[in-house]
């Protein structure tokens, strides 16, 4: 018997289950995503500008995505009532606030009525986080339920939400990483936003981080003579990091178009299949600033 | 095509032939792979003095970390990986169907297509010219010379199994004739998706690891279990347990593995990160299949068992194989939110399976297979047990830490409380382990390399001398034999 | 294992493994097909059903459905209403649109896509060459929205966005009152290229 044609046919088989379920199938199904709207009305994603698509060549050219994902995780959503104004029953409000939280004397909620905004029940079901509210707004208050990704990625304030498709549509190469040697990037440009931060970071990473793990990228910096005076893009370094008296460090251009990519990294927006509200301002009113110590 | 030929007679023993056909292909390309195993671990220890010592070598742009520790990575997967399991599959074609290797010439130019393919790539990574994507860095440019080599390669395979002679097939024929056929279609297909004609978004690394996938499970799955088929059944009186099982093996190997693809954290709908998850605790099947089948191949055996220089690195092999794939299944099953995947646990389960499964066999096959296609053995046995034990010892030594401060560093990263930079200074005290591992995996491939490398030269001057002799002397020698 | 040294790899009376054929034990077939049947119980529990928009920690589409904030209270009622009578002569009342005269709501990108360029349409008309998913249209579409308050205008093109399968945030009022505001009493139709160079 001639098993060749039959052992073709079994790697044909197997392998094109494959192909179609991780191949084709999402081809169709992810292959021309169009840019949407943010769940607050704006288009999203935005190309990055000229810069950072230089930047993302280098982040690939020298491997950053061998120790930084861009993946952030998300375990869970939660619902927020999110207290904004009392409004002018304050006792009823206070009331209700005492109701919803037993423990809680009406005098302690009249005094929390005076640092707002301020979120009050975190909360896993829906039904309960929309009967606080609606008990609230017929007391008179400004309330509204607020939706919340929760997970360790998150509270280590590496994003809003998780990371989706939509994130990477303009980007070519999409690298979305396998490992953290170091943290996520997907919001790095969210939570640093500072270009020179940057740059000393890229330098001399144990400049900003002590004992960083990161190998620094002087390559990506040229190490020039002090002229006249000196550049105003030069890095302004701690001493031990300083070049010797007389020189100066100054970005090469591959270091400005990674750090612009660095910072254009922002996704927070929020989508359909990632939703989330604005988080709440910072309480504005005088008598926070205690209702904040005692937290 | 059914019938043997009947031009070229059987050969009195079927095995000389064989070798004979196979002696420069297999010599060139397993002393290309181990030359190439060597330069990938030195980049390997390199880059792991760079995890607790960020500022070594830090200031060339090639030796920085983000560019050796794929160029290790690609040196060893198609340097050696593919290479020692290229020049094993031929020589098993052509010996398992009792006929002589299929145009060794072709052999030859792919080997030369391949090895200018790799150099390429190892240099196109080192330059800044990675793809980024993870078993597929290397440069398009490098790429093509690759699928050359390849497919060259491949087709004096596929002709060696069509000109068998022995019409029964043996399961290890199954399992290369697969592999074989694998690669081309699922390399043109990520080149073409990924890096050619890039498709969108995260299309790109969902193929990318789709590729690796297929690449890593598949690929060097079939290859390494055809070794493990052959050579272990082969020392333990003749007759693997049974030929259903390993069919079983092959097609639970094949269709779950290469569904085995996307991370759980991954930015790409559920279906694809929940489909991938179940197919990797469905590769518990394979597993325990293939464990069965040796189980009963090696059952009471164990004492007839000749005890080769080439058996031990078997014998570890296929622990490794269940250890690779147990720690795999393990992994998804307590997966700390997907975040497992992120640390170091994934690179352990990795070169578990690479190291500690697939280069073992291909030692064991290079140290059987080899002295067959010299007519003579290994110049020195001692140095055989020594590269056994740094291979063990490093491999091991680089795969428990691994996977111990991967576990920890995932338990660790659950936790927003404790800093990320606590968490990653928690895995230095491993990662200072797994460089003495680096450090002993390179010693060991030197010894390899010194060995194999002594034995193609005694060959080489051994035929020098016949020839030199057959020149001068007056009567022929009948036959000589050094 | 014996601990005597090791032979040479050459030794004689080496053959080649021939194979058993011992049969596959039925546990073995028992443990795939409950595999099996684990995996496809756990694929409907966590998978979403192949929908593109379902990423985990969500379940399935309607799980995340749950998650979406309140939209406060967009009236599709009253979309519906102004919809049917003014909109859905052309474009008939399940958003299909008639060939060679309208081009369909559903699925389209001009509606899904920036609520800048949709308002204007209603609001001054459209004109000429328009690629709607991926087919050729020539139109002249008249103003058919400048009539309309703010409010049902904002009612009907949320109610385009939300029906029919379509899933695209809402139009609010006085996103309806700014465009009128900076389109002035522009009264000339707009062209596609026009279009797409508002954001």
């Amino acid at each position: 018997m001639n098993y060749g044609p039959l052992i073709f046919l079994a790697a044909f088989f197997a392998l094109a289950a494959s192909w179609f379920q991780f191949v084709l199938a999402p081809m169709v199904q992810l292959g021309s995503l169009p840019q949407t709207n943010t769940l607050t009305g704006v288009t999203y994603p935005l190309a990055r500008p000229g810069e950072a698509a230089q930047g993302l060549q280098v982040y690939r050219a020298n491997g950053c995505a061998v120790c930084h994902s861009q993946q952030v995780g998300q375990r869970g959503t939660v619902f927020e009532v999110e207290l904004t104004a009392a409004g002018t029953n304050r006792a009823a409000v206070a009331e209700v606030l005492g109701a919803l939280q037993p423990g809680l004397g009406s005098g302690a909620a009249e005094r929390l009525l005076d640092s707002l905004p301020r979120t009050w029940l975190r909360v896993k079901d829906k039904e309960t986080a929309e009967g606080a509210q609606k008990r609230l707004t017929a007391a008179g208050a400004k309330a509204q339920v607020g939706i919340v990704p929760t997970g360790p990625d998150i509270a280590r304030g590496w994003g809003k939400r998780r990371t989706v498709a939509e994130d990477f549509i303009y980007d070519d190469p999409v690298l979305p990483g396998d490992q953290r040697v170091g943290p996520d990037l997907a919001n790095v440009g969210g939570r640093l936003p500072d270009v020179n931060w940057h740059y000393r970071h890229l330098y001399a990473p144990r400049a900003e981080v002590a004992d960083s793990t990161m190998p620094p990228h002087r390559f990506l910096f040229e190490r020039r003579k002090l002229g006249k005076a000196p550049s105003p893009e030069a890095l302004r370094l701690p001493p031990a990091y300083a070049p010797e008296p007389g020189y100066e460090i100054v970005p090469r251009p591959e270091a400005r178009a990674l750090a612009a990519y660095l910072l254009s990294l922002r996704a927070d927006a929020p989508l359909f299949a990632a939703p989330l509200t604005a988080p709440l301002p910072a309480p504005t009113n005088a008598a926070s600033a205690a209702g904040a110590s005692t937290k | 095509m059914s019938q043997p030929r009947a031009s070229t007679p059987l050969p009195a023993s079927g095995a000389s032939a064989t070798d004979l056909s196979c002696r420069l292909p297999g010599l060139a390309l397993f002393l290309a792979a181990a030359l190439w195993l060597l330069f990938g671990s030195v980049l390997a220890l390199l880059a792991s003095i760079k995890f607790h010592t960020p500022n070594f070598l830090a200031d060339p742009a090639w030796l920085t970390y983000g560019r050796i520790r794929p160029a290790a990575g690609g040196a060893f997967l198609y340097g050696f990986g593919m290479q020692a399991g290229l020049a094993m599959t031929l020589w098993m074609m052509a010996r398992l169907g009792r006929t002589a290797l299929a145009w060794p010439g072709l052999v030859m130019a792919g080997a030369f297509f391949w090895n200018l393919g790799v150099a390429a790539g190892v240099g196109g990574i080192l330059s800044g010219d990675s793809t980024g994507f993870p078993a597929l860095e290397f440069p398009s440019y490098a790429a093509g010379l690759i699928f050359i080599g390849y497919v060259l390669m491949a087709a004096s395979g596929v002709l060696a199994f069509r000109q068998r002679r022995e019409r029964e097939v043996y399961v290890s024929q199954w399992f290369l004739l697969t592999a074989l056929f694998w690669f081309p279609w699922i390399y043109s297909t990520a080149q073409m998706l990924v890096v050619l004609g890039p498709a969108r978004g995260v299309l790109q690394p969902l193929i990318a690891w789709w590729y690796s996938a297929n690449l890593l499970t598949v690929w060097f799955g079939l290859v390494g279990l055809a070794g493990l088929f052959y050579f272990v059944p082969q020392a333990a009186g003749g007759e693997l347990h049974s030929r259903y099982l390993a069919i079983f093996s092959f097609w639970t190997l094949t269709l779950f593995g290469s569904w085995a693809v996307a991370p759980a954290l991954a930015p790409l709908p559920a279906w694809i990160t929940v489909w991938s998850r179940v197919a990797t605790v469905l590769l518990v099947l394979p597993l325990l299949t293939v464990m069965l089948n040796l189980h009963g191949t090696l059952r009471g055996r164990c004492s007839l068992l000749r005890q080769t220089v080439a058996q031990p690195f078997f014998q570890a092999a296929i622990p490794g194989f269940a250890v690779a794939l147990a720690l795999r299944i393990l992994g998804v099953l307590f997966d700390a939110g997907g975040l497992l995947h992120l640390t170091w646990f994934a690179p352990a389960v990795a070169q578990c399976w690479l190291y500690l499964f697939f280069a073992m066999a291909m030692f064991g096959a290079a140290y059987t297979i080899l002295p067959r296609l010299a007519g003579r053995d290994f110049p020195f046995p001692a140095l055989v047990r020594a590269h056994f034990w740094l291979a063990l010892l490093g491999g091991a030594l680089i795969v428990a830490p691994w996977a111990a401060g991967g576990w920890l560093e995932a338990a660790r990263e659950s936790d927003p409380a404790i800093p990320f930079l606590a968490v990653v200074k928690s895995t230095l005290m491993f990662l200072r382990i797994s460089t003495i591992g680096e450090l002993l995996l390179a010693l060991g491939h030197l010894v390899f390399l010194v060995n194999l490398g002594s034995l193609v030269a005694r060959l080489c001057k051994g035929l020098a001398m016949t020839a030199l002799a057959e020149a001068t002397a007056e009567t022929r020698p009948a036959e000589v034999r050094a | 294992m014996n601990s005597s040294s090791p032979l040479p790899a050459i030794t004689p009376g080496d053959r080649e493994p021939r194979d058993r054929r011992a049969p596959v034990p039925v546990w073995v077939f028992v443990l795939l097909f409950g595999l099996l049947f684990w995996g496809m119980y756990y694929f409907d529990q966590h998978g979403g059903w192949f929908e593109a928009q379902v990423y985990p920690p969500y379940r399935s589409l309607a799980d995340l459905q749950l998650y979406q904030p309140a939209t406060g209270g967009a009236d599709l009622a009253r979309g519906k209403a102004v919809y049917d009578n003014v909109c859905a002569l052309c474009h008939n009342t399940d958003g299909a649109g008639k060939p060679n005269q309208a081009p369909p709501f559903h699925g389209s990108e001009w509606v899904l896509g920036s609520p800048e360029r949709l308002i204007r349409i209603p609001l001054a008309g459209l004109t000429g060459p328009l690629q709607v998913k991926g087919a050729e249209w020539n139109l002249a579409m008249p103003a058919m929205g400048a009539a309309l308050s703010d409010e049902d205008l904002a009612a009907v093109l949320t109610y385009m966005r939300q029906s029919w399968d379509n899933k695209a945030p809402e139009i609010t009022p006085e996103q309806v009152q700014k465009v009128r505001a900076e389109l002035g009493n522009r009264s000339q139709p707009f062209t596609a290229a026009e279009l797409q160079s508002v954001p």
